[in-house]
């Protein structure tokens, strides 16, 4: 396969004003608590009243992304929709394991089922954009969204003029706290300023939605180019080794999914060894989830875009680099799904 | 010009048979699967007809090949059972040997294990060895589970579109070899019935309080059933340097979303007909050379109807024989495209037409009715296999025999 | 009647959480689905888990559902038949 396609446009509700703010002025947005929560828009001018009173928080984040994209990239029909998502609706399907047990299995309302279905944003954005292409959800933990990116470019060289390419992801405080039984969370509250303070076991969490569309040839309009990709499970160092300096070696902007955990702290490590550059990392700022690779594309498509990185986001960096052509992403889900992208100014 | 592919192993598990040879026979025997749950905790326990696989879980365990442990669900050991099923077929003993992508499909993950301890996981009071379920509720559980026990390191994804998710996992391998990114790739889904999924459709009114009647006019809903199948897919040069057997090939296939309901296919089956159409096309045969469909045939009130419209506009009045299977085994979800895959090709090695069970009176709104009865030494060569789900989600598979 | 309607259709805005919309905006008669309210089939199902809930009646069957479902005043025409067997 070709790995080379075009970022046209993109969209982003995050813990950051990623949404409606531009990312060269937005102020950064602490947060105390150690689960970072996004920042959402009206959705009003997305979506009709209609369908929004129905709709749960993760499918209004999905949707209006999708559908802010779309309409920033300037495509007239959104073409293949393909996403990926860890969790779906948590909200919907806590709701309906809740009610099964509240109603005794009668007189249930039937829409908390049908929004936990995984693809019930991909069937809304069709909905409402007539998008009656190839449409698919990839639902693989750290691997959601890169799987969709895969597909994306496999359906780019496949002849499509274009994808529609996203993730959404949400966090609930009753998913927090069952996640915080196994300590994927900080104990004491660190909050993302402090995330990278101390070593200590844990992290924070995150959610969000990221959309891109992509397409196999550039424009005026391109925003940057993601020349590489690469997933690896459970990879043993010498292979996450040798694909970090297959990928990133004239990289001059390395994107670290470090995130304060020590637990798999040694994996950012080696990169950093193998990959001895400017460094930042995103986890501030969005948190940890499923899906955060998708946050990671759209911050290295609007810094490579902006031409400049926003000092304020990143006060932990010493020294941001001025210049940068070439970026390589590193991240991994708690230690299980490893991923790289390349993310290349046009 | 990109690979063919072929179809070199095949793995399965249903409530009518615990492998490939298992459902064939019950098939052949027209014996459905359909009855009522002992594993599923629920007051509909003998109100609604279920596909169950009348195995325990210290049964698949043993069969899965793997000591009972905690963290394993139910979705996770029918899907190794069919798992172990295909590779043995498909005669991998050591998937290193060759590069090979996973490719799985579940629309509830672990939710059969999930849903039973779920409010002590939310409960600060309560602790125990519960906790290892934590991780089960992921779709990707189940898949990485899978993966650990047999061997997958390369590539792999977990596909949730509802009930077409085994399908586009089929469809998503086929299209990696043919990218080029791999030259093996094994694909399918995995479902265990839970007390969500069985509320959840009888909360949309549209489960049957008896076994269900595709394209019957008397229908009033599915049933819902539980299984796993997996297929071994080879480039044809990977195929032919390695000698594989193989089984059939997998010329066509199409997603196409209907873009009209959430839940509600449109009443004309746009997406569906879009389907089917793109599918064949792409399989280059002709609407003749199609000798049998495996249809999606819910049996829900407005799936049939828009399927059958979508078999009316493509076929007209001659129209091949067709047929739903799941009043054999039941709805099972995540794992059906996988499932009616496997019996396409069954369907064209044995020169066989299933029958379409449970059916007595032709649909008002249609011209067609199914085949009724177990046709046997039909010459068969493509069969066109329909999977359609929530959120629009259309897939048509076409898989042909091989002829070289 | 008159009661049985005024209530209802306060029930029909929260079940279906119908912001923009007050009682009053409801008439009897108009149809719910379509043109009217613009309701679609997935409200049907929750009317029908109202009806279920709040009156105790069960309406099994989906296409029985559409002819009750019609307007606030068909319900409320099915719910007095319930309530008041003849």
């Amino acid at each position: 396969m070709k790995v080379k396609c075009y970022i046209q446009g993109m969209a982003a509700i995050s813990p950051q004003q990623t949404f409606d703010g531009d990312i060269s002025t937005a102020p950064f947005v602490h947060s105390e608590s150690n689960r970072l929560v996004c920042v959402e828009p009206d959705y009003k001018p997305y979506i009709p009243a209609n369908s929004l009173r129905r709709m749960t928080r993760v499918l209004r984040m999905g949707l209006a992304t999708a559908l802010k994209c779309l309409s920033v990239s300037g495509v007239s029909t959104p073409g293949p929709i393909v996403t990926g998502t860890g969790k779906g609706s948590l909200q919907d399907t806590e709701k309906f394991i809740k009610e099964i047990e509240q109603y005794k299995e009668t007189a249930l309302n039937p829409t908390p089922f049908i929004q936990s279905t995984y693809n019930s944003v991909n069937g809304l954005i069709a909905l409402q954009q007539n998008g009656t292409d190839y449409n698919n959800t990839f639902v693989h933990r750290g691997f959601s969204f890169e799987n969709a990116l895969v597909d994306s470019m496999m359906l780019l060289q496949e002849g499509a003029s274009h994808t529609l390419t996203g993730s959404f992801e949400e966090m609930t405080p009753e998913h927090y706290y069952i996640k915080s039984r196994i300590g994927q969370w900080r104990e004491a509250p660190v909050g993302n300023t402090h995330l990278f303070d101390a070593n200590l076991p844990g992290t924070i969490s995150g959610e969000g939605s990221a959309f891109f569309v992509l397409a196999a040839a550039p424009t005026q309009e391109s925003k940057a180019a993601v020349t590489g990709i690469k997933l690896l499970y459970k990879p043993a160092s010498e292979r996450l080794s040798a694909v970090l300096q297959e990928l990133g070696a004239d990289a001059d902007l390395v994107i670290s999914g470090a995130n304060g955990d020590s637990n798999y702290a040694h994996y950012y490590q080696l990169l950093n060894t193998v990959l001895p550059k400017p460094t930042i990392p995103f986890k501030h700022l969005c948190g940890e989830y499923d899906t955060a690779g998708s946050f990671a594309l759209w911050l290295a498509a609007s810094l490579l875009h902006a031409g400049n990185i926003p000092a304020e986001w990143f006060p932990m960096v010493k020294e941001l680099p001025a210049d940068f052509k070439k970026v390589v992403i590193y991240n991994h889900f708690f230690g299980e799904q490893h991923t790289v992208m390349v993310v290349e100014k046009v | 010009m990109a690979e063919r592919v072929f179809i070199t192993g095949m793995g399965m598990v249903t409530a009518i048979g615990d492998n490939v040879a298992g459902n064939l026979q019950r098939l052949r025997q027209q014996e459905s699967g359909l009855g009522f749950t002992d594993y599923i905790d629920t007051i509909y326990k003998q109100v609604l007809p279920v596909g169950e696989v009348k195995l325990d879980n210290t049964t698949l365990f043993r069969m899965a090949g793997i000591p009972v442990q905690d963290g394993f669900s139910r979705t996770t050991l029918l899907g190794l059972v069919a798992m172990r099923e295909a590779l043995q077929q498909a005669g991998i003993q050591h998937l290193q040997d060759e590069p090979t992508g996973f490719i799985n499909a579940s629309t509830v993950g672990g939710m059969c294990d999930t849903e039973k301890v779920y409010f002590d996981l939310i409960n600060p009071e309560k602790s125990g060895t519960f906790i290892e379920s934590i991780h089960t509720l992921d779709c990707a559980d189940c898949t990485q589970r899978i993966a650990d026990t047999v061997g997958f390191t390369e590539h792999m994804a977990t596909i949730s579109t509802a009930c077409s998710s085994s399908a586009n996992a089929l469809m998503f391998g086929a299209r990696m070899i043919k990218a080029g990114m791999y030259q093996r790739m094994v694909c399918g889904g995995t479902e265990a019935l839970t007390r969500f999924t069985l509320n959840g459709f009888n909360s949309l009114k549209n489960v049957d309080k008896q076994f269900c009647r595709p394209f019957d006019q008397q229908r009033t809903g599915l049933n819902l059933g539980e299984g796993a199948a997996y297929l071994v897919l080879e480039s044809e040069s990977f195929a032919k340097a390695n000698n594989s057997t193989i089984l059939a090939e997998f010329t066509g296939y199409c997603n196409a979303n209907e873009a009209f309901h959430p839940t509600s296919p449109s009443p004309e089956g746009d997406g569906a007909y879009a389907a089917m159409k793109n599918a064949l096309a792409m399989s280059g045969r002709t609407l003749e050379e199609v000798q049998y469909i495996n249809v999606h045939g819910t049996a829900t009130l407005n799936n049939d109807i828009s399927e059958g419209r979508a078999l009316e506009r493509m076929f007209g009045t001659a129209i091949p024989p067709f047929s739903s299977t799941k009043p054999f085994t039941g709805h099972t979800l995540a794992a059906a495209g996988a499932i009616e895959a496997i019996y396409a090709v069954l369907a064209i090695r044995n020169g066989i037409i299933f029958p379409n069970l449970n059916f007595s009176e032709r649909m008002e709104e249609l011209q067609i009715a199914p085949a009724t009865e177990l046709q046997e030494e039909v010459v068969i060569n493509n069969v066109i296999s329909n999977s359609f789900g929530f959120g629009g989600n259309n897939a048509s598979l076409v898989i042909s025999k091989y002829e070289g | 009647m008159e009661e049985l309607k005024q209530k209802l259709k306060e029930q029909i805005i929260e079940a279906l959480n119908l912001q923009d919309t007050k009682p009053a905006d409801i008439d009897d008669n108009a149809p719910l689905f379509g043109d009217g309210l613009g309701l679609d089939s997935i409200d049907s199902l929750e009317l029908m888990v109202l009806l279920e809930r709040q009156y105790g009646i069960k309406v099994e069957d989906p296409r029985e559902g559409r002819k009750i479902l019609q307007s606030v005043q068909s319900m409320a025409e099915f719910i007095q038949s319930k309530q008041q067997p003849a």
